[in-house]
């Protein structure tokens, strides 16, 4: 009986074991096998050090691909403290090759840090300084490569570019907006290491950094070039608050060159103020625009057909009288009898202000929101304002009087670009860009292009054409006659603006501007000149900011290889006697119907067959009983 | 094969393999420590031979004897664990007080206990065949002198040998003919201890929470299993191959102690776990076999006992290593550094192979 229990217990002591070490074997390959990839990756990271190698940031290119922000790859010293066994010798080796004290060296080398990087002097080190602590040999002492950010170009386009901090990492302008595409994913060189942080003889794993997206701008580093060079002038000249330039191609919406003053230079960011970086003029001061944004109402009402420009006449005795409020025009005394295209190129306030009422508020309210006033251009940059307008129920009879002629609203440089152009281009209204596209580094894949955005047409092709007309004439015969370049076809309309300060017109302090394109019947460029309270000089964008633009333009003409091209009109030419005519479009039509179409003109044939397939001149507005030379085709 | 075979050989391949294993794991560290990688390893062998000549004379020694002077021997392990709580005869290690030093060698009595224990236990329980259903004459007496000497180790202290003689002699109890309600009383009254022993020492608590949970506290109570836990995981089938652990490299502290099961993991992976086990089981299997066939009650007690300390040590080191149990500090019986183990697991292997001659 009792043999009977200890046997039997013995046994079931037996089986229990036996069942407990199962369980032990099954736990173990729970572990190995359920938890293995935590464990891994946890242990891993516990044995493996990383030495970072920082990738190279995407380049900014201008439209053409040339190089506005891109790297210099230099060298850096890193030490792994616990791997350097004499951190005495190290440590004078090292001061002494990088010129520095033995102390400063010293207590790098013994920093309680897996690795440390040797800042300032053990970066960017020159070749020379690099072989000789490459040839010493230590254990412990790396050196790797280090990407740094350049820009060639320093100050040019730098509120666009933006700039990088010290870990590379984007700031503002499009290296913040951008930093996604630009940054890249850094590498590393991973190293086992023991538990005191000494290197094991184990594979060492190189993980390649990836370089960033390449971004091409819309700028023309060629024209960014020219508006610096003419800003830096009016610096000197008139030392001004503050002056921008913005060139933008009006068929697209592509801008071609950004430039204001102050500036700053990306390579040397720390010795500039915050304000001055982070405000990027052209989109983010906003003022009364003055005259340049008579070219808005003048083509508001064309289009409304309020106003015949050759054959309405208008007479300014030198103010105009809108309930109680009495307006004067800016040349005492008034511009006499004109018609209106007189009154455009005069620059003449009453005579805007009668356009404005011939509008009326609602029509020129809408026409300012089609144009875009009042809302962000939605450019692809950091720092836009929107400007101010009336309310449309705030607007009586004496705001919509000096809104017609630029005063009492708010607009920014980007807005009065972007409704210029709509003005000019035909009607239509683009959003304004300066990326052109973002590609891959590595394959120049493209990633991201651009294209124009269309937001509609503002205004009629035919309306567009006479106020290019216009325009045109006020640079021939008008204001902005300062900007005329001889032989060559250049439209715009200058502006003077009174500062607003706490509510009152400031005294001699001006905005003075000027709003030019070229070639004035078919615009490329629309190139838009500001300057702030310019010293020592008559206040009139005429005068002051109508010489830049011409600069400007005149060096786009070199540039791009215009060919002369006199105009019709000369500037002497007065054309209050001679009737005018829109030429239409004839192209695609059969010969019976174009005859019709054409009646007001002569018509030159050449070719045989009953369809027209050219048409010399085209869509612009010309003299009654001008040629038109047509190509016959079947 | 022979049982007494297969014990015998389970045991030398054992040791052998601890051997490479204590050089494979610690020469870093011994490295590091005395210049001389091969410091531990060469204890180690001494203690082999030693071990070896132990089991050659002891396997001739009748066990009968023991029988005859097993009071002799616990007072004398009794007088060595007093003496050895004395600060100037005995040594701190590993905070605790349980060496005697001689020279770069030292003797832990606690070891010595062990034996001197299951062979008393085995005596007490062939005598009192029919007494021992009783309480007041038959248990408590042994149950005094049981826990006297787990008293004096956990002066030590050294919970995890305290665990293991307690445990191994309860499993002796359990065989014998005791009354099963009996095991219900104590496993109360045990966890009544075990909670009272926290309350003294606060530190016992933090390692059984970081056993649950061991990222709770990763740099202090639950560095080891961590640790060990990095070096089981990654190893896979075959492990990284003998020499290639990277836990040995000052991550797993000691690592040819109490967690050398992980480095083994880590170098030869699940197989090698495999292989250890099945060593085991056989030398364990074996013993089983010729406990249960021993007529003479103190041989079956006794070779039950010998063995079921030796396993018992093993699973409990082997479950701290995987974190099935808080970290106790027991070693890897035949395999974990340490000269005193390894002399009373041969010890134990000798006596075992004395009883099979028996039968």
């Amino acid at each position: 009986m009792f043999h009977y229990t200890i046997q039997k217990r013995i046994k079931f002591v037996l089986y229990l074991i036996i069942l407990i070490f199962i369980i032990i074997i099954f736990r173990i390959f729970y572990i190995q096998v359920f938890s293995k990839n935590k464990l891994d990756d946890l242990a891993n990271n516990l044995w493996s050090r990383n030495l970072p190698i920082l990738a190279d940031r995407g380049n900014i290119t201008d439209r053409n691909g040339v190089i506005l922000a891109g790297n210099i790859t230099t060298t850096s010293l890193i030490v792994v403290p616990v791997q350097i066994k004499n951190k005495e010798e190290v440590a004078e080796n090292l001061a002494k090759i990088l010129e520095t004290d033995y102390l400063n060296i010293y207590s790098h080398l013994t920093k309680h840090t897996s690795v440390e990087r040797i800042h300032p002097e053990g970066r960017r080190l020159s070749y020379e300084k690099a072989e000789a602590i490459n040839k010493l040999n230590y254990d412990g002492v790396y050196l790797l490569k280090e990407s740094k950010r350049y820009y060639p170009y320093d100050n040019v386009l730098s509120h666009v570019l933006g700039y990088v901090g010290i870990d590379n990492q984007g700031l503002s302008g499009i290296e913040l907006e951008y930093d996604n595409y630009l940054k890249g994913s850094d590498g590393k060189i991973k190293y086992y290491s023991d538990g005191k942080g000494l290197r094991l003889n184990l594979s060492e794993v190189y993980d390649e950094p990836v370089a960033g997206n390449n971004i091409a701008l819309t700028i023309d580093i060629n024209i960014q070039n020219v508006a610096e060079r003419e800003l830096d002038n009016v610096m000197t000249k008139y030392n001004p608050e503050n002056a921008l330039v913005l060139v933008m191609d009006p068929n697209t919406g592509e801008i071609i060159a950004m430039a204001s003053r102050p500036n700053f230079n990306p390579n040397n960011y720390q010795n500039y103020d915050l304000e001055t970086i982070n405000r990027n003029l052209p989109i983010w001061m906003s003022y009364e625009p003055g005259s340049t944004f008579k070219i808005i109402t003048l083509a508001s009402a064309i289009n409304e057909n309020k106003v015949n420009l050759f054959e309405d006449k208008f007479y300014d005795n030198g103010s105009i009288t809108v309930e109680n409020a009495r307006i004067k025009c800016w040349k005492s005394g008034g511009h006499g009898a004109e018609s209106f295209l007189n009154v455009v190129e005069n620059s003449c306030n009453p005579g805007f202000v009668v356009l404005g009422q011939r509008l009326g508020t609602d029509l020129l309210y809408s026409y300012l929101e089609k144009f875009g006033f009042g809302t962000k251009t939605g450019i692809d940059l950091n720092g836009e304002s929107k400007g101010i307008m009336f309310k449309k129920e705030n607007m009586g009879p004496v705001e919509t009087a000096t809104t017609a002629f630029g005063q009492g609203i708010s607009v920014t440089p980007i807005q009065q670009v972007r409704g210029v152009s709509a003005a000019i281009n035909g009607g239509k209204l683009y959003t304004p860009y300066i990326v052109k596209s973002i590609s891959e580094s590595q394959t120049n894949e493209m990633i991201v292009l651009n294209q124009p955005k269309f937001n509609g047409s503002v205004i009629t092709e035919e309306t567009s054409s006479l106020v290019r007309y216009a325009l045109e004439s006020v640079v021939a015969n008008g204001t902005g006659k300062n900007a005329y370049i001889e032989n060559y076809r250049v439209g715009g309309k200058t502006g003077t603006a009174q500062k607003v300060k706490d509510g009152r017109y400031m005294v001699g302090n001006y905005i003075l501007s000027f709003v030019g394109f070229l070639p004035a019947d078919k615009p490329d460029y629309v190139v838009y000149v500001a300057i702030n309270n310019p010293k020592g000089v008559t206040q009139y964008g005429g005068t002051v900011s109508a010489p830049v633009a011409k600069n400007i333009m005149l060096s786009i003409i070199d540039y791009k290889n215009y060919k002369e091209e006199p105009s019709e009109k000369s500037r002497e030419y007065t054309w209050l006697d001679e009737k005018y005519y829109y030429l239409p479009n004839v192209i695609g039509m059969n010969l019976s119907d174009a005859k019709k179409t054409l009646k007001n003109f002569k018509i030159e044939y050449a070719g045989e067959g009953a369809n027209i397939i050219a048409q010399e001149p085209n869509s612009i507005w010309v003299k009654e009983g001008s040629i038109v030379k047509l190509l016959l085709d079947d | 094969m022979k049982k007494s075979l297969l014990i015998f050989l389970s045991a030398l391949l054992l040791s052998i393999f601890g051997l490479l294993m204590i050089y494979s794991s610690s020469h870093i560290w011994s490295e590091y420590k005395f210049n001389d990688p091969y410091y531990y390893v060469r204890h180690q062998l001494i203690f082999f031979f030693i071990g070896l000549i132990l089991i050659y004379f002891i396997r001739k020694i009748d066990y009968k004897l023991y029988y005859k002077y097993s009071n002799i021997i616990l007072l004398g392990s009794f007088i060595l664990l007093v003496l050895v709580l004395i600060p100037g005869l005995g040594q701190v290690r590993n905070g605790s007080r349980s060496w005697f030093g001689i020279g770069s060698l030292g003797i832990q009595p606690s070891e010595l206990a062990k034996i001197s224990l299951i062979i008393f236990t085995a005596k007490y329980l062939s005598k009192s065949e029919k007494t021992i259903k009783f309480f007041k004459n038959g248990t408590l007496p042994i149950l005094l002198i049981i826990f006297l000497f787990f008293g004096l180790i956990m002066l030590e202290p050294d919970f995890g040998t305290g665990m293991v003689i307690v445990m191994s002699l309860m499993f002796m109890l359990f065989i014998s003919n005791i009354k099963l309600s009996f095991f219900g009383i104590m496993g109360t009254l045990g966890l009544g201890g075990i909670a009272a022993l926290i309350i003294i020492a606060p530190y016992r608590l933090a390692r059984i929470l970081s056993f649950l949970n061991p990222w709770s506290d990763p740099l202090g109570s639950g560095f080891q299993i961590i640790q060990s836990l990095y070096a089981i995981g990654p190893s896979g089938l075959f492990g990284k191959g003998l020499g290639n652990s990277v836990q040995k490299h000052f991550y797993l502290p000691e690592p040819q102690t109490d967690f050398i099961f992980a480095i083994i993991s880590e170098e030869f992976g699940f197989l090698g776990i495999l292989i250890i086990s099945i060593l085991f089981l056989t030398l364990f299997y074996n013993t089983i076999k010729i406990s249960l066939n021993q007529k003479d009650l103190f041989a079956k007690y006794l070779s039950f006992g010998l063995i079921i300390e030796i396993i018992f040590q093993t699973i409990l080191n082997i479950s701290v290593v995987i974190g099935l149990v808080p970290v106790t500090g027991v070693t890897l019986p035949f395999i974990s550094y340490g000269g005193s183990s390894l002399l009373i697991s041969m010890i134990s292997i000798g006596i075992i192979l004395n009883i099979s001659r028996e039968k």
